[in-house]
Parts: C-alpha cells; structure tokens; sequence
C-alpha cells in the first residue's frame, strides 16, 4: 500500500516536472514560429519586388507544383480561375475574432490559399468553444486563441503567411493593424466592436465582411463594397448606414446567455469566407454594379435564408457620408468612444442584504423551513438541464411578456396577480419564497416584482434571492452541479 | 380584409413570441411602430422607430406587403 502510494506520488512529481518543461518547450517553438513566419513574410516581400522587376524568369509558371495540386478544383470554377486565384495569394484579410465566426473563415480562406491572414483576438481557449471554433482542439484549452487557430492552419496549409495580434483589437491600435490588410472580416461578438471595425475599414478604405449568429439565427453582410473614400455616392454602405444606432444594451445578448448552434454560427462564418473570396477575385467596377444587401440566416424557418435588398449610403451618415464626423484622429485618440456609444447594461438594482440570503445560508437553514417555495426563474432549457428538487419554474421570458401587456393597477391601485403565479404560491400567504437564477441578476429582479404584487404581505412574508445564483450554489454548496 | 404581414427577427421575435403576424393594411410606414408599440411595449422598438430615417414617412403598406423587423444580431 505504501509503496503504491509513494509510486504515485512519485508520478505525480515527474509528471508536473514533465509539464513544465513541456509548456517551456511550447513557448519556445511559438516564438521559433513567430520569428520564422516574419522571416517568411520579409522574404516574400523581397521575391515578389524581384519577380516584378524581372518577370517570369525563373519559372514558366506563376504557381508551384504543388500549389496548382492543392488549388486546381477550385481554379477551374470559372468565376476563380488563375486570375483569381493569384489575386488571392497576393491579398492581405485581417479576420478580428477567432471565435465561432472566425475560426470558419479563416480556415476556408487558408485552404483557398489567401497569401496573408491576420487573426485579432485577446481570449483563450476555453472547453465551452469547442462546439462551433473549429480551429481549438481540446489540447490547447487555456491557449490564446489566435495561436491555437494558427497552428491548426499551418498544418492545413503551409503556403499562407499567418499573423498573430493577441490582443482585444482597441480603438488605438485598429487603423495601424488595418493599414495592412486589404480587407477585413468582422468576426466579433458585441457592438462596440461592430461600429470600431466599420468605422476604422471606411476611413481607411477597406471592404468589409460582417457577420454575426446568435441561438439558431444568423446576418451577413459586405460592407463598404467598392472602398470609396466618405462622401462618394457610389461606395457601398458602411454598418453605421444600416444600423445608424446601437441596439439598447440590454437587449444585446451574448452566446455564452442566449446559447448558440454550432453549424449556424459555422455557416455565418464559411459565407464570410465565400463573400471574401468573391470581393478579393473581382473589381471594384463589378462590386459598384451588385446591389448591397443583408442575409439573414434562420435555421427553424422557412424559408431558410432571406436577403433584404440595402440601400446604398446614409447622406448623414457619421462615418460614410460627406456630413461625417468620424476620423481616423477621433478613433485613434478615442474621443469617438465605443464604449459609451453603446452603452453598459446599469448594475442591477441590488437588494438590500436583507432581502438576500447566500447559498451556504440557504442550504443551512434548509432543515427548519419545510415549507419552503424556491422559484427558479432560468429559462424551461436551462432548467430541464438541472434544476433543485420541488423548485418551480417561471421562466424570465414568461415573466417580462406579462409586464409588457399586464394591466398596469386596478381601481384599488393594486396590481393584479399575473397568470404565471401557481397557484400554490398564492394560496399560502406565510411560506418564506426563495428566487433563484443562473448567475444573480434576474433573481433581484423577480424579488421586486413579487414585492410589488404584494406578496410580502408589507414584511410579513420572507420574500429574498439566493445571492450568485447557481453559479455560487455550485461554488458554496455542490460542486458537482453541472457548469453549461 | 386587407392585410400586410410583419416578419420579426433576432431579438423581434423573441420579444413578441412570434416569426410573424398578420395587421390590417394599409397603414402608413410611419405609424408602423406606434402600432407595434402597443403589442410589443415600448422599450425595444422606439428606438428602431428613431433609426427609420427621415425620408420614409410618405410610404403606405399596403395590402399584402410584407415588413421585416431586423434588429441587429451583435454576437457570434
């Protein structure tokens, strides 16, 4: 027995020896790689102003071997053909974000042989990407992700020249990073970075590809398509034209709250990369000549994609237009802020600590109060995942909908009690109620609204939320509570 | 009876429940969200009523047109 448990501790340390010099060794070969794709790329730009002061006098052909092997079923499609193709090698896509869209793009460009990709993003791997980012494999969990995407692509196809920036892209840094790329994909996940990226491509004259998924939903659109410089009648519309104003910040949902598809946000993503493909093989004149529109992808209707015909530049638009008064200047020094454009969501109203117990307090207290009534207001999906034994389930959705189209007081200037209350909460006016929620905000918000039907009966009735939600349940009383 | 029918996306159509609906035509564009105001309460769309621009006011929906509420989807 000893020995054993000596042998495993021994293990154990050889293992975490083992580790550590394998995690030294990845860095290093990151920064081997890093090195070498700069030589790469300085090469490549030495070749090719050779290649165009003496033309073709080293080969017959402008592709290699191997690439007209890789490349030969998509160059005979007549719409790419060798022109294409050369005008793909020899363009620069930036794609900001290396998430649900952007590992799709990126991929699909990479394997079409675009010459230079760039990939912006700041995050790390993390278990719950790994449905839809197609690039992160389970063994660079905790990785940033644009190294992760990069050495997947590398493998796939070592033609390209890939460039890493691993950081948030920040409104200081947008136009030097864009200044070297030829066309941008928006591969990003909230609105501030939607209007910084729109604004930084128009004023610096670079077609843009948008595209964004949430649950089962999807938009695309090519902005900005032909470049013309602000004021042009005929450059395409810019993200600022088609939504001039942010969406209220409280109605933006994340994926990580609003739950996503993997082949949808993947099929937003493979469409950026087709339309990428067709703006970097084509010219501006036939770019002037397709009308912009917006593809919107819904996965549970039919049909299953519309396109809304858009119309062309907004004459007052604040970046696009002649009227603009955005400028390079103002994203750069940040006096055009982002942030404040859109919005935070305001703190929830935070309960008093009386009206909140902590789940440790919760669990304490459990065996004095039989009668107890916890309402879990997560939605049916998340409930039908785990959920407390005799909890009820209200979801928020059901709650807000009857705000909306509730009478607001009758004539004794109360308010009447909404279908969505059972009824064995309001038959027993003493047993205390406890609201729960995924993370504590939505449960402080239900607290309010059950006091403001009263059912507190003026302090009477405990009425409180279970601080943290279940993400401090999990954390305080049950750590095998399933983290989704 | 005359009718047009409104398509809700994103975010429309998780406020309202709904894909689409069906409202009596005509009805001019501008009255368009005061009507859907009153199904839909307040918060979501005056702000798409702000964003509709000053050059549509004159145009009638008219029977059988269909209108899409398209709020942007920012995640992805």
């Amino acid at each position: 027995m000893e020995d054993l448990e000596s042998k495993c501790a021994s293990l154990r340390t050889k293992i975490a020896a083992t580790e550590a010099q394998l995690a030294k060794l990845k860095r290093e070969l990151q920064e081997a790689e890093d090195a070498r794709s700069q030589n790469a790329a300085a090469a490549a730009a030495t070749a090719n102003a050779t290649t165009k002061e003496q033309p073709q006098t080293r080969s017959r052909w402008p592709l290699s071997g191997e690439e007209y092997r890789r490349y030969g079923r998509q160059m005979i499609v007549t719409q790419l053909g060798l022109q294409g193709q050369l005008k793909l090698r020899n363009a620069k896509v930036l794609v900001v974000g290396a998430g649900g869209l952007g590992c799709p793009a990126a991929l699909y460009l990479a394997g079409a042989g675009v010459g230079t990709i760039g990939l912006v993003d700041g995050d790390t791997v993390e278990s719950s990407n790994l449905h839809r980012q197609v690039l992160h494999r389970s063994k660079n969990v905790g990785k940033l992700k644009v190294d992760s995407a990069i050495e997947y692509l590398q493998e796939l196809n070592p033609h390209p020249t890939y460039i890493a920036h691993r950081a948030h892209l920040a409104p200081q840094e947008a136009p030097d990073i864009f200044g070297n790329y030829d066309l941008i994909l928006d591969c990003t996940d909230n609105p501030a970075s939607r209007y910084l990226i729109s604004d930084t491509a128009v004023l610096l004259g670079k077609p843009l590809v948008s595209a964004s998924a949430l649950r089962t939903e999807g938009q695309l659109m090519v902005l900005n398509n032909p470049p013309r410089p602000a004021g042009s009648k005929t450059g395409g519309p810019c993200y600022r034209c088609v939504f001039p104003r942010p969406p209220p910040a409280n109605s933006v949902t994340s994926c990580a709250d609003g739950g996503i598809l993997g082949p949808v946000v993947g099929t937003m993503g493979l469409l950026q990369a087709l339309e990428a493909i067709k703006v970097l093989s084509s010219t501006e004149e036939k770019a002037e000549a397709t009308p912009p529109s917006l593809l919107i992808f819904s996965a549970y209707s039919t049909p299953q994609f519309r396109a809304i015909k858009l119309r062309s530049r907004r004459p007052n638009c604040a970046v696009c237009s002649a009227e603009a008064t955005v400028t390079l200047e103002s994203v750069r020094s940040g006096s055009m802020d982002y942030v404040f454009f859109c919005g935070t969501v305001d703190p929830e109203d935070s309960l008093s600590p009386e009206e909140r117990v902590t789940p440790l307090q919760y669990r304490n207290g459990e065996s004095t109060g039989p009668g107890r009534h916890v309402i879990d207001v997560r939605e049916k999906v998340q409930f039908d995942i785990c959920s407390l034994e005799n909890s009820i389930n209200i979801p928020m959705s059901t709650i807000l909908a009857s705000a909306y189209s509730a009478p607001a007081k009758d004539a004794d200037g109360q308010k009447p009690l909404p279908s969505w209350l059972p009824s064995q909460i309001t038959d027993d006016a003493n047993n205390p109620i406890y609201v729960v929620c995924r993370q504590g905000n939505d449960s402080q918000t239900v607290v309010r609204t059950l006091k403001e039907l009263g059912l507190h009966r003026g302090g009477e009735r405990v009425v409180v939320d279970i601080k943290g939600g279940f993400r401090s349940w999990r954390e305080q009383v049950d750590p095998d509570w399933p983290e989704y | 009876m005359s009718t047009f029918q409104v398509h809700y996306f994103a975010s429309a159509s998780s406020y309202t429940g709904k894909n689409t609906e069906s409202l009596p035509a005509p009805l001019p564009l501008s009255k368009l969200f005061d009507t859907l105001e009153a199904n839909l309460g307040d918060e979501y769309v005056d702000m798409e009523a702000d964003g509709s621009g000053s050059g549509n006011e004159g145009i009638m929906i008219q029977n059988g047109d269909e209108v899409a509420v398209i709020p942007p989807v920012s995640s992805g």
